[in-house]
């Protein structure tokens, strides 16, 4: 069955994957957009003008990193390439650009973050599926019995770890009662999804090492989930944060 | 729960985080990959030695201290033929820097008599190989085609491209990064 998905979703069809949980996602985000005072049309302008933001810049990110590759043939900017792509710098303009769209608007930040929560989610899920698709973010070789064989070795399967945690953490989010205070849902979902990064990213043998030996993503969940405590206290603590039609 | 419970909480959450994320840094010091041949990034590129169709013999690990494109493909597959303009103009720039490609053809899945007018019809000059018996597409689990794979000096993938065509600026930013 695995052999079956992974032949079906082969790269570069795994991005298949990525696009139907991110669909899945604003659906979902759809139903659930009224309880934090924001519109349907609103979310869907919103993730239209993201999702533009985010492949233009993306690319065009990309383009100004390696200058000197696109200087000499210009005509690869509008390559059918998606390795041509920095996704940094897709994230940082999607976000750039959900903030202008949110401040014409008049679409409070915090209030927007906790109603796109689910679209996070569910795209986390369909990361993990892509990575299965792909073989990418595969594991340490294992003697356990759940191993599975990639890469000409028994490892982790730190792809399923990674869809089953984020499938629970989607469950967790969706039905968990909202919470009253603006942002909390949100940070809510960011530690939860850190505090399982922190610990899985220990059996992936992708690791980027830093500063002597530690993985990068153990130390960049490590501080994502310091940052979510502290702003769940700040958001907690301000007294005129309560969100519009919150159920409780 | 209240305001002091959370912070205890929260204080030892990253205690615990801190310490699992030392633990881990102790108990893995070097690459994981390193040592073992794979299709993937970051792992050794499996080597396979294979003949042109003037019976000239390449073998990969022989190619050590170059930047090597291993390039599978087949005649029959358009995005193959489209990128491979752009492989040659890249291969001719780069050359005199250590620059190698290896195009596959996947011979067992395609017309053997094809391969030659498809070489000359297209100028190339670098090595094209025949694998006529799958031995590369099972060496690199072959999926898709066309499938490409850097390898740096040291016989290590840097990046596995699949799909294609390959536009000269996807070649060239792939080919700075692996030349010696």
């Amino acid at each position: 069955m695995l052999t079956s998905f992974q032949d079906i979703f082969a790269p570069p069809r795994h991005l298949i994957l990525l696009v139907i949980a991110a669909w899945a996602g604003l659906l979902l985000t759809e139903r659930r957009a009224q309880r934090h005072g924001i519109e349907t049309e609103q979310i869907n302008g919103l993730a239209f003008y993201s999702i533009i933001g985010f492949v233009i810049g993306g690319r065009i990110l990309f383009a100004i990193q390696n200058f000197s590759a696109f200087n000499k043939s210009p005509a690869s900017l509008l390559a059918v390439n998606p390795d041509l792509f920095d996704l940094t710098g897709g994230l940082a303009t999607a976000v750039m650009i959900g903030l202008i769209y949110g401040q014409r608007n008049q679409l409070p930040v915090w209030s927007l973050l906790d109603a796109f929560t689910p679209f996070f989610a569910a795209l986390m899920i369909g990361v993990g599926f892509s990575h299965l698709a792909s073989g990418t973010a595969f594991g340490m070789p294992t003697e356990l019995p759940w191993g599975m064989e990639l890469w000409n070795a028994r490892r982790h399967p730190t792809q399923i770890y990674e869809i089953i945690a984020s499938a629970s953490t989607f469950a967790l989010v969706w039905i968990r009662r909202p919470s009253p205070y603006r942002g909390v849902d949100f940070l809510f979902f960011t530690a939860i999804t850190a505090g399982w990064h922190l610990f899985l990213s220990a059996f992936r043998a992708d690791s980027t090492l830093v500063l002597n030996g530690f993985h990068r993503e153990q130390v960049l969940a490590l501080f994502t989930l310091a940052a979510c405590f502290v702003l769940i206290e700040w958001r907690l603590t301000l007294p005129d944060t309560p969100q519009k039609n919150s159920l409780i | 729960m209240q305001r002091n419970q959370r912070i205890i909480l929260y204080i030892l959450l990253l205690i615990a985080g801190a310490a699992w994320t030392i633990l881990i840094a102790e108990s893995t010091s070097v690459a994981a990959t390193q040592g073992i041949s794979a299709p993937q990034a970051g792992f050794t590129a499996p080597d396979f030695s294979l003949k042109t169709p003037n019976g000239e013999t390449y073998t990969l690990s022989e190619l050590k201290g170059h930047a090597v494109l291993v390039n599978l493909w087949a005649t029959w597959c358009p995005p193959c033929r489209a990128e491979m303009p752009a492989i040659e103009r890249m291969y001719q720039e780069y050359k005199d820097r250590g620059f190698i490609v290896l195009a596959v053809n996947m011979t067992s899945q395609d017309d053997a008599f094809e391969v030659v007018p498809f070489i000359e019809q297209h100028a190339i000059t670098f090595p094209v190989l025949l694998d006529e018996t799958n031995t590369v597409a099972t060496l690199y689990q072959l999926r898709s085609l066309p499938s490409s794979y850097f390898i740096d000096r040291n016989g290590i993938i840097s990046e596995v491209v699949i799909g294609g065509p390959m536009s000269e600026a996807l070649l060239r930013t792939n080919i700075e990064r692996i030349i010696p």
